[in-house]
């Protein structure tokens, strides 16, 4: 009977540093990774928002050649503009086109984002679970001499 | 005499464990594999590098070059690069400057190159750590496999050779160093003795500049002493000079070897005879690694012995009056033993012949002295021979080192006389 739970117990800790912990730290790695998408496009929509506002129509940049050496760059026509939609497309727009694509694409990263979060707080709450659960089962019978464990 | 029988067996499992020895053989690892990783991330950049120079290299080519321009992370721009040949480099704590597409590649080979001077630094710490862990590792399967560590102490044979015969000699060197002798008498030895080495080496130097060298071993050595020795011969001066810099090799040694004192006379001879001498002691410190490594024959006591020594560093300028006076006194008479010792007196030929019959009776007469004098002198005596090893059997050093205890041994009581006629 002790034995049986003991073992109980062991799987239980098993399940939660084998495989809820993993899951937890890979959710939340996703979530940055969304979270960044989402400055990059946030930032993107402001310069095309600036960009229109002064109604530029064409212009010069410095182009980051690798090592922190810069080119000279010129943007003859900045109507058209490249954007990437993921998987490595890029889709011609033009600016209105641009800032409703990044408008629903930045919708689609919000709830992404909320799905992770979502996804992070079960994560959470199911490692409490198990934890509880050991704690029970740690608890029922006080009497029996069971080393110590920490959590 | 003593020396035999006289030691303990310690398994080297006791000392290092083998599973301690395993745990840090594979921390050693790991920081391998790091530096490693460290390695292939410098070893992308120096191939980013070297694309980026083929690129600046072509860019002024043409006047302009269709690109798509990067307008943020996730964006382009149709557009063109314009102005080829200037650009603008990072000179680093956010300072660019517009430079050609020449001066361009030059500043980024310069990088280039301290990559990889990074590089190869980074090669040869992997290099030192996988030494330190095919160590641990070699410890480790000699833990395992029931090595056994022999220590032998070498220099108690001293104490129990002053007990036997050391009344009227004390007497003696109470005489010279008068009111000290209580505190400092045996650091005054050791110091007399370094002084009376000096002058050795001073008039082996002295005659070999006389052009001696009929010898080959002494021809060899005068050489080195030429090269390395061309100072004037102000004796004063030159001591001083010597003595800071055994000090600090001494120091050294103490900290870094903790090897016999042996060693450390041959780490003194590497100094004063240049690289012939330094072979012998590379070979020594090798052969005294194996010793150590195997834990054989290293003596337990030597830590004993290095204390007085560093005594020594406080004592130096206590008593200069006797260092002159062992070290001319030598000269009188005994010269077997203490040819080398003479200060100036000693002209060239004479000097060699009497080093060459030296030679020939330096083992028996200078174990003897080792044996048949009270510590100060027997160590004295054993520096000489260690000269001698280090001029003429420079590779048998080591094995003379380990065996010269017993050799003692087996020779208590001849030289006595000798030695006391020389304290006279």
């Amino acid at each position: 009977m002790d034995r049986l739970r003991q073992e109980k117990i062991l799987k239980f800790e098993e399940f939660v540093d084998q495989r809820l912990k993993p899951d937890l730290v890979r959710a939340i790695a996703e979530r940055d990774k969304v979270f960044e998408q989402q400055k990059i496009f946030s930032d993107l929509r402001r310069n095309i928002e600036n960009l229109e506002k002064s109604s530029v129509t064409s212009l010069k940049t410095l182009v980051n050649i690798g090592s922190e050496v810069y080119l000279q760059a010129e943007v003859p026509d900045t109507q058209h503009i490249f954007v990437d939609i993921g998987l490595g497309f890029h889709v011609e727009f033009t600016w209105s086109e641009a800032l409703n694509y990044i408008t629903q694409r930045e919708e689609r990263l919000k709830r992404q984002l909320e799905e992770y979060t979502q996804l992070i707080a079960s994560i959470k709450a199911q490692i409490k679970l198990v934890y509880e659960g050991i704690r029970e089962l740690l608890q029922l019978p006080a009497e029996k001499p069971f080393p110590e464990r920490t959590f | 005499m003593d020396g035999m029988g006289k030691g303990t067996v310690t398994p080297l499992a006791s000392l290092f464990p083998v599973e301690e020895s395993q745990k840090a053989a594979k921390r050693v690892q790991d920081t391998i594999a790091e530096k490693e990783k460290e390695l292939d991330h410098l070893r992308v950049f120096i191939a980013d590098n070297n694309n980026l120079i083929n690129l600046v290299q072509k860019l002024p080519e043409e006047l302009h070059h269709d690109i798509m321009v990067p307008f943020g992370k996730a964006a382009f721009f149709p557009g063109r690069l314009i102005h080829t040949n200037e650009f603008l480099v990072l000179l680093g704590e956010g300072y660019y400057a517009d430079r050609t597409s020449k001066q361009t590649i030059e500043v980024l080979r310069r990088r280039g190159k301290s990559l990889e001077s990074q590089v190869n630094s980074l090669e040869a710490i992997i290099k030192d750590h996988k030494a330190e862990a095919s160590f641990f590792i070699a410890t480790a399967s000699e833990a395992a496999g029931g090595l056994v560590e022999i220590r032998e102490d070498y220099v108690e044979e001293n104490p129990s050779k002053q007990d036997l015969k050391s009344g009227p000699l004390k007497q003696d060197v109470s005489g010279l160093a008068g009111a000290e002798r209580e505190t400092t008498s045996v650091d005054d030895k050791e110091f007399a003795r370094m002084m009376a080495r000096l002058d050795e080496l001073e008039e082996e130097e002295r005659a070999a500049e006389r052009g001696n060298l009929d010898d080959e071993n002494e021809g060899a050595i005068s050489d080195f002493d030429e090269i390395s020795y061309q100072r004037p011969s102000d004796n004063n001066l030159q001591n001083s000079e010597d003595i800071q810099r055994r000090m600090a090799l001494k120091q050294t040694n103490d900290i870094a070897t903790k090897f016999p004192k042996e060693h450390k006379y041959q780490d003194d001879m590497a100094d004063h005879f240049g690289s012939l001498a330094l072979q012998s002691q590379v070979r020594e410190l090798s052969e005294g690694k194996t010793m150590a490594k195997n834990l054989k024959n290293s003596d337990a006591s030597e830590m004993s012995t290095i204390y007085p020594e560093e005594k020594i560093v406080h004592a130096t300028n206590t008593s200069k009056a006797e260092v002159q006076y062992q070290a001319s006194r030598p000269s009188d008479d005994s010269q077997k033993c203490y040819q080398q010792a003479s200060t100036s007196s000693t002209v060239g030929h004479a000097d060699h012949t009497q080093r060459n019959s030296r030679k020939e009776d330096s083992t028996s007469s200078q174990v003897g002295c080792q044996t048949s004098e009270p510590s100060f002198d027997s160590r004295r005596a054993f520096t000489g021979s260690i000269i001698e090893h280090a001029e003429n059997l420079p590779k048998t050093s080591g094995e003379q080192n380990s065996s010269s205890s017993l050799v003692s041994g087996s020779q208590p009581s001849k030289p006595v006389s000798r030695f006391k006629m020389q304290r006279r």
